[in-house]
């Protein structure tokens, strides 16, 4: 017996029994979300400051956003430096990442858990080494780097002292960092593939950019773009490398949005300031995952009604 | 003495001990006497001085039997720990190592216990430095002020100095300058040699303004007057850009290459490898430069009075304040006090520079310590902290920090013009202010 749902007793009280089991999950996770970003809205909205060992809270209203938007010149160089850090670092990622993972899937057995190691090795390595051992290898006076160069007569580049390069010199440590995370899930994705369908694939190519063009990246599209939007995500939450090899200079070359944020908010304590910074970022990551996904689902709409043509 | 004491039964040795530090404290500490005093727990940071800082902890617990237990943390994690600590309900610590840069926080917040509150008529032991009254806070006038509440005792007295590397100097036929047209024809002539830097400046942006502070004092300039009517802006005047002047030519004419980028550990660094032929830089830094393990100079580095100009000669104050806060109980309070009182002894404060710190008396100089020339840096030293000054004596002091660094950063890497940097240093440091609720006063841009 069905009612005007097209739906049994049966099928109801299963349904009930799923909502009712998911509630306090869903209810917690809410609450954990949702939470730290309305207190984050309320502080934003006031000037908290410290009197005879109490806090005061004055609301100010949207003065904090009037103040970031029309005086806060080293949190927009940071907006800047981020743009462009998270463009070129997610890029290079991606590719080499890629490439990476496919290198290995055509290793033998002995090269591959080889391989494997190798590239993995930067991402166990925690942060605060490798500051550590970036700061001594770009080093001006006693870097390795320029100590290869100075054995080949050229150099020394100041790589964290040159306003010019120091961002550059950022990036290319992000790039060692992380790219070992987007070889990883480009290796599972890899390895999940469908052996069939590839093999018939090959069948149709002349050639390995032909397969890697017209099989390989479609069928990856999916682990490409859960990759990507990983990424563009972390990307903008770069920190501890500016924190430990140059905090925001020379001049505001290397200033990145957290680093701004930590700033205010941790060593000048400036609360309602620091919030409001928080929640123009995170609704601009948001914006920017948003734009992302819509770029990519039409660029896969696209792609899918040529192939219906063809 | 200390020896002798130990073999008596403990309660005759605590009383020998509260007796020899009545004596030697009756002129400040009154009543306060260490001993039979409950735990406490002192909030302290890594640092190169903390090994001697122990030492004097591990000497008090011998001499009183009290106890101390230090939660040592990063310096960049410390700040966080003493936030939490002093507003909460009730303090987790006794006892707070504050940095000099935080001062003006935590006493306008009302963390800490006046020291006079405590215990009636506190008043620090003769000879103590107090770094630009910085010990003393006036809460009407919301600075630091010699006639304000004393809030705490210097724990490490980390001023900055002039370090010159005597090799160098012996080989080019240099001598002490006292002058900064000295320090420049120093440089000139080093770097002329082209074996080390001639002078380094450390002018990243974390470092450039406690950096900066001697120049632009020395010079006669200051950031800003503190008023009853609010404050008057003053970095870009014509004293100020004779001192930005005189240090953006050291910097990029006589240093590294990128002295932008140029922060304390960079600095150390090139003192250390004999680099650098002269630098302004903490007296912190000293046990580190005369310790075989870590540097190539040891005995080749000397420690002199920081140049003089048209305002004479100032260092800035870098120094630690020991603070009790206002959230423990009295009995911890006072077994707080207890500590800082015994700390200011002048044969503690010997038995601290011996055991590689940094004294917080200025009457160690010129005596036999002095003479010793493993502690050759004590009159440079103590004659750089009677002169030190605290550039940003307002609690928006770390807001202020972070802006003007940027601006004089600028200067040094060629951005702007040192007038272009004072201006909007000005102009940042107003809009700070007045978005604080200062009257603010500037006058015109360069």
């Amino acid at each position: 017996m069905t009612n005007m749902h097209g739906m049994t007793p049966t099928q109801r009280s299963n349904r009930r029994w799923i909502t009712v089991s998911l509630l306090p999950a869903i209810t917690i996770f809410a609450l954990l979300s949702a939470f730290p970003v309305f207190n984050l809205i309320g502080l934003s909205l006031f000037k908290v400051s410290w009197e005879e060992g109490k806090a005061v809270y004055d609301f100010v209203g949207l003065s904090n956003y009037k103040y970031l938007f029309t005086e806060e010149e080293i949190y927009w160089a940071g907006v800047r430096n981020t743009l462009v850090f998270s463009v070129t670092v997610v890029t290079f990622q991606m590719a080499l990442g890629f490439t990476m993972a496919l290198a290995v899937m055509r290793a033998g057995s002995i090269g591959r858990p080889l391989l494997t190691g190798v590239f993995l090795l930067p991402i166990v390595i925690p942060p605060i080494v490798i500051g550590t051992m970036w700061r001594l290898i770009l080093g001006r006076e006693f870097g390795l780097f320029n100590q290869i160069l100075d054995f080949f007569g050229a150099g020394p580049i100041d790589w964290l002292g040159n306003p010019d390069l120091a961002l550059g010199a950022i990036m290319f440590v992000d790039i060692w960092h992380w790219t070992p995370f987007v070889f990883l899930l480009m290796l599972a994705g890899l390895e999940g593939l469908d052996e069939e369908v590839l093999e018939a694939g090959r069948i149709d190519v002349r050639s390995f950019w032909q397969e890697l063009r017209h099989v390989l990246v479609p069928m990856m599209l999916p682990t490409i773009v859960i990759t990507m939007v990983f990424r563009i995500i972390l990307s903008f939450k770069v920190f501890d490398e500016v924190y430990l090899l140059t905090s925001g200079g020379p001049g505001t070359s290397t200033e990145v949005v957290n680093f701004s944020i930590y700033r205010v908010f941790f060593a000048q304590d400036r609360v309602g300031d620091g919030s409001a910074m928080s929640l123009v970022t995170l609704v601009a990551v948001a914006g920017v995952i948003v734009v992302a996904n819509l770029v990519i689902k039409l660029a896969r709409r696209r792609a899918s009604h040529s192939e219906d043509e063809s | 003495m200390f020896d002798q004491t130990k073999k008596l039964p403990k309660m005759t040795r605590r009383a020998v001990n509260g007796l020899a530090l009545a004596a030697l404290l009756s002129t400040s500490a009154g009543a306060v006497l260490a001993a039979d005093q409950p735990t406490i727990r002192l909030a302290i940071n890594q640092s190169p001085w903390l090994d001697s800082f122990i030492a004097m902890v591990d000497k008090y617990e011998d001499e009183t039997g009290n106890k101390i237990e230090l939660d040592v943390s990063p310096y960049a994690g410390l700040l966080e720990k003493v936030r939490n600590s002093v507003r909460g309900a009730e303090g987790e610590f006794d006892l707070l190592n504050i940095n000099s840069l935080w001062l003006s926080e935590i006493y306008s917040g009302g963390f800490l216990a006046p020291l006079g509150e405590l215990s009636d008529g506190y008043a620090l032991a003769d000879g103590v430095l107090t770094y630009g009254d910085t010990v003393s806070w006036n809460a009407d006038s919301n600075t630091f002020a010699a006639d304000g509440a004393l809030m705490g005792v210097p724990l490490n007295g980390n001023v900055q100095v002039l370090y010159y590397n005597t090799e160098i100097y012996a080989g080019l036929g240099l001598t002490e300058p006292t002058t900064w047209a000295e320090v420049q024809s120093n440089a000139d002539a080093i770097q002329a040699a082209g074996d080390a830097y001639g002078f380094v400046t450390r002018s990243g942006r974390k470092s450039i303004v406690y950096n900066f502070t001697p120049y632009l004092f020395s010079h006669g300039g200051s950031f800003f007057e503190v008023g009853a009517d609010g404050i008057n802006v003053t970095i870009n005047s014509s004293e100020g850009l004779a001192a930005l002047d005189t240090y953006v030519g050291l910097a990029t004419q006589s240093g590294p290459p990128s002295p932008g980028a140029v922060e304390q550990g960079d600095l150390i660094q090139l003192l250390s490898t004999g680099r650098a032929g002269q630098a302004i830089a903490v007296i912190g830094a000293w046990g580190g430069l005369e310790n075989p393990e870590k540097s190539a100079v040891v005995g080749k580095l000397n420690a002199a009075l920081i140049p003089t100009g048209a305002g004479g000669s100032a260092s800035s104050a870098g120094h630690w304040v020991g603070g009790i806060p206002a959230n423990i109980s009295p009995e911890r309070q006072q077994a707080a006090l207890a500590f800082l009182t015994w700390f200011q002894g002048k044969d503690v404060q010997t038995a601290y520079v011996q055991a590689g710190g940094v004294p917080v008396r200025g009457d160690l100089a010129g005596g036999a310590l002095s003479a010793n020339d493993t502690y050759r840096f004590i009159d440079a030293y103590s004659a750089n902290a009677a002169n030190a000054v605290m550039g940003l004596p307002v609690p928006e002091a770390s807001e202020i920090s972070s802006a003007v660094a940027l601006q004089l950063n600028r200067a040094v890497i060629g951005e702007m013009t040192s007038a272009e940097a004072l201006n909007a240093a000005a102009a940042d440091i107003a809009t700070i202010m007045e978005r604080e609720g200062y009257t603010v006063t500037r006058g015109d841009d360069l």
